[in-house]
């Protein structure tokens, strides 16, 4: 085990997924928008129309901005945000898709290549290598998503992966292609939607009124594939996380409705607004349905990431990092029957001096650190906080450490917990300190916790 | 120390890797090298563009190489956050537990450091956008970006040194019977390593000038004689900083403890001399820094990558006192997606050649219009 970070009030899970979540929107804007630039300049030339190149230029330039410097830097932020709060976790992707992430590394190059050259060379060079410049974007930015989406997809249904350990084992499982299609239809509405927030900026008004209705056509378009695709994909999913969505979790459903309303909210605004009146379309109206769309985006992505649990990586590692399955194409041993047999104290690395062996005076100590090691990684210490342990206990009625001791022992039965994992002892002692954490004034016989009587 | 090797390899991942790890380590190495490039050049051009901006209130050159070397920072500064992901992720192949275990201990740190970076190239487009027709104004922009940049570097620097020495790490993390969770501190940091990364910033800048005055020199519509300014400038700043490198590289010598015996290591002197060379070809490259642009690019990229085997190198010996090698790790061969990612790299290189050559020969001045 690696040290462990402690986010106060939020927990690492919301590191990740704030960051996660705002990268959502310059990743996909920067695949799905340069098919609509392709579209536009095409016609441009086509049709010579040298006033829809206003659009380009403005539209590409937020693009540089947007996607390559917020966007490039929360999709790095996501490795630095899951190294800091479950190392383990993203160890173990990077150990099997090192190839894939290096592969997708070599398309951000061509995209960021393209882009710049495509950028700085408007009207400077002839319109059809312009084009083709743009085209090669566009094609690489889709191709990087190609890519992360297998890893994606694996994270949740990791295919016959468990069993052969094969890289494209994992990377094309039942879930791969409806999420890939999902995705790929969703960045045209996010391409379509933030080319309507730069539209209203275009000085000449025929041009504004032929990008306005284009790009509008592209969110109508991108939505209904996104809904259809997005449907194929729920049914694809496996069917414990489809009841945990539909009744197991109330939370879960709202973020579905999240998801759900806010696409039809994006919809009807291109329908009844971007397309009939495109003269008249307020640039702020569509910074509104861009932050719409991120709350939809943050309710499809966080159902993602909670029916994930009880695994980080499933079949393999439990959410708090300990490997829960032997993983034998690997050559790997499940930790957690180690640590029943011998203890967690034991066999993690980095445990204060004292406190590998309980006893009578150290139980307190011994129990708050397997408890930050096994529950950290979802819950947090302050009464106040996300999925506060204390709140939880107390709503549960939870004093006394027997009963807490209990609810360790059939954490397992739980879909989304994963078990508790160590000996009979530090279970007791883990027990005494969550019990005295969530009422100060609970009684603890330190001969219970070390003897069991 | 046996128990610290112990923990350490049993740190590692337990898939292991799924190519040899020599692999790793060469593109780690490769990457880096080009990822450094890029870091000197925002961090150099950054800082010169400031220069410029507060002496081109008497000098109108300084303007003018002012406003383009804030423009070509925008530029070099995507391509450095880009060409820095390759060996972020090939670091985490094969010195997970370093790696991580640094980030962990200083999380506030790690996350601060995307920020960082986030707000300098936001000031910059600023800085480089805003300014106008007379290059005037947002100074304050230009200041942020480079305050920014330096608690960027600091910051990496810092976590690179705390991976380096497993021995502190209890007594970073462990303080009685408490864990250290809060991640709030940053727990070592070699100023001379520091120096050593920033300092060359102002030479391959400098170099980067050289080449801008040769590359546009055959334009018509350029002003020559500001080209050839900017040619001797840019010869006179890899001089001096190159020699500063030298003595700041001596000084981070004497920093790096005796029992590595590194002052004879083979890696070292051969990156040494490379760095020689590089300070004597560009003595001589003063007279006419134009023509002399290409060969001292190319032996300056070579003093760079000698210097990413020289860290990679002194790496090695510094865990190897731990028994930690990278030759030990476990393997899990994958071919397929081993053959994905080179087959997918030699085609992207042949993918971006296409546009890289349009517009080296546009920005040359050829006719690239198609006769339109």
């Amino acid at each position: 085990m690696y040290p462990l970070f402690e986010v106060p009030l939020v927990g690492g899970p919301i590191l990740i997924a704030l960051i996660a979540v705002f990268h959502i929107l310059p990743c996909h804007l920067a695949t799905g928008a340069f098919w609509i630039t392709y579209f536009i300049e095409r016609k441009a030339y086509n049709e010579n129309r040298p006033d829809l190149l206003e659009f380009l230029k403005k539209y590409t330039l937020f693009i540089l901005i947007f996607c390559f410097v917020t966007g490039s830097i929360t999709g790095v932020g996501i490795w630095f945000a899951s190294s800091v709060t479950a190392p383990r976790a993203i160890s173990g992707l990077i150990h099997n898709y090192v190839w894939g992430w290096a592969t997708e590394w070599v398309f951000f190059i061509i995209e960021i290549v393209t882009i710049y050259i495509y950028y700085y060379t408007f009207e400077k060079i002839s319109p059809k290598a312009h084009m083709r410049i743009g085209l090669i974007y566009a094609m690489a930015a889709w191709t990087s998503m190609v890519i992360i989406t297998g890893i994606l997809a694996f994270m949740m249904t990791p295919g016959k992966w468990p069993v052969t350990g094969g890289f494209f084992d994992g990377f094309f499982n039942q879930t791969y292609w409806p999420q890939l299609l999902t995705r790929t239809a969703l960045m045209f509405v996010i391409g379509g939607i933030f080319g309507l927030v730069v539209a209203p900026f275009v000085t000449n008004s025929s041009a504004r009124e032929t990008v306005t209705k284009t790009a509008a056509k592209w969110v109508v378009g991108g939505a209904v594939f996104t809904a259809l695709f997005a449907t194929w994909y729920f049914y694809r999913i496996p069917q414990s996380a489809r009841e945990l969505i539909i009744s197991g979790y109330p939370y879960l459903k709202l973020m579905g409705f999240v998801a759900i309303g806010s696409l039809a909210l994006v919809t009807l605004f291109a329908l009844v607004w971007a397309l009939p009146k495109p003269l008249s379309l307020n640039p702020i109206a569509s910074i509104v349905m861009v932050i719409v769309l991120f709350a939809g985006i943050g309710g499809f992505e966080s159902i993602r990431e909670i029916v994930r649990r009880p695994y980080l990586i499933p079949d393999y590692m439990y959410s708090n990092q300990i490997i829960g399955h032997d993983m034998p194409a690997k050559g790997v041993k499940a930790e957690s029957e180690l640590i029943n047999k011998e203890g967690f104290l034991k066999y993690a690395k980095f445990v204060p001096q004292g406190l590998r062996e309980i006893n009578e005076k150290n139980f307190m100590d011994a129990g708050r650190i397997i408890s930050k090691y096994q529950c950290m990684s979802c819950h947090t210490f302050s009464p106040d906080g996300r999925l506060s342990i204390q709140k939880l206990l107390n709503s549960a009625g939870m004093s006394a450490p027997e009963d807490v001791a209990d609810l360790l022992d059939s954490l397992g039965d739980y879909p989304y917990m994963p078990p508790f994992m160590g000996t009979e002892v530090e279970k007791r002692a883990t027990a005494a300190y969550l019990a005295k954490l969530a009422s100060p004034d609970a009684e603890v016989d330190p001969k219970w916790v070390v003897n069991g009587e | 120390m046996t128990n610290m090797a112990t923990i350490l390899n049993s740190m590692r991942d337990p898939m292991g890797v799924p190519f040899y790890p020599w692999m790793f380590q060469a593109l780690m190495v490769l990457t880096f090298a080009l990822h450094i490039i890029f870091v000197n050049l925002v961090i150099g051009g950054a800082s010169l563009a400031m220069y410029g901006h507060i002496k081109g209130k008497e000098e109108p050159k300084w303007k003018r190489l002012s406003a383009t070397l804030a423009r070509a920072s925008t530029v070099n500064l995507s391509l450095a956050i880009v060409l820095g992901v390759a060996p972020l992720l090939f670091v985490q192949v094969i010195y997970d537990p370093f790696w991580y275990f640094s980030n962990v201990l200083s999380g506030w740190w790690a996350m601060g450091f995307l920020l960082f970076i986030c707000i300098a190239f936001l000031a910059l487009y600023v800085f480089y956008l805003k300014r106008g027709e007379n290059i005037e104004g947002y100074g304050f922009f230009g200041a942020i970006a480079l305050v920014m940049l330096a608690l960027t570097a600091i910051t990496i620097s810092a976590l690179s040194v705390q991976s380096l020495h497993p021995e502190k790490w209890d007594s970073w993390y462990l303080i009685g019977k408490h864990m250290n969770t809060a991640g709030t501190a940053l727990h070592d940091l070699n100023i001379a390593r520091l120096l050593h990364f920033i300092v060359p910033s102002f030479a391959i800048t400098g170099i980067f000038l050289m080449l801008y005055s040769w590359y546009f020199e055959p334009r018509k519509d350029f002003d020559h004689e500001y080209l050839t300014w900017v040619g001797k400038t840019g010869a006179k700043l890899a001089l001096y900083f190159t020699l500063l490198q030298i003595v700041v590289g001596v000084w981070w010598l004497l920093t790096i403890p005796k029992n590595l015996d590194f002052l004879t290591n083979p890696a070292l002197l051969g990156g040494a001399a490379v760095g020689v060379v590089t300070l004597v070809i560009l003595v001589g490259a003063q007279k006419n820094p134009q023509k002399q642009a290409i060969p001292v690019a190319f032996v300056a990229f070579l003093a760079v990558l000698a210097m990413s085997i020289t860290r990679e190198v002194l790496r090695m010996e510094y865990l190897g006192k731990f028994n930690y090698s990278i030759y030990t790790y476990k393997l899990n061969l994958d071919w397929g997606s081993t053959f994905l990612f080179f087959a997918t790299f030699v085609m992207g290189l042949i993918v971006i050649s296409y546009p890289i050559i349009i517009a080296f020969k546009l920005g040359r001045g050829t006719d690239v219009t198609g006769g339109e």
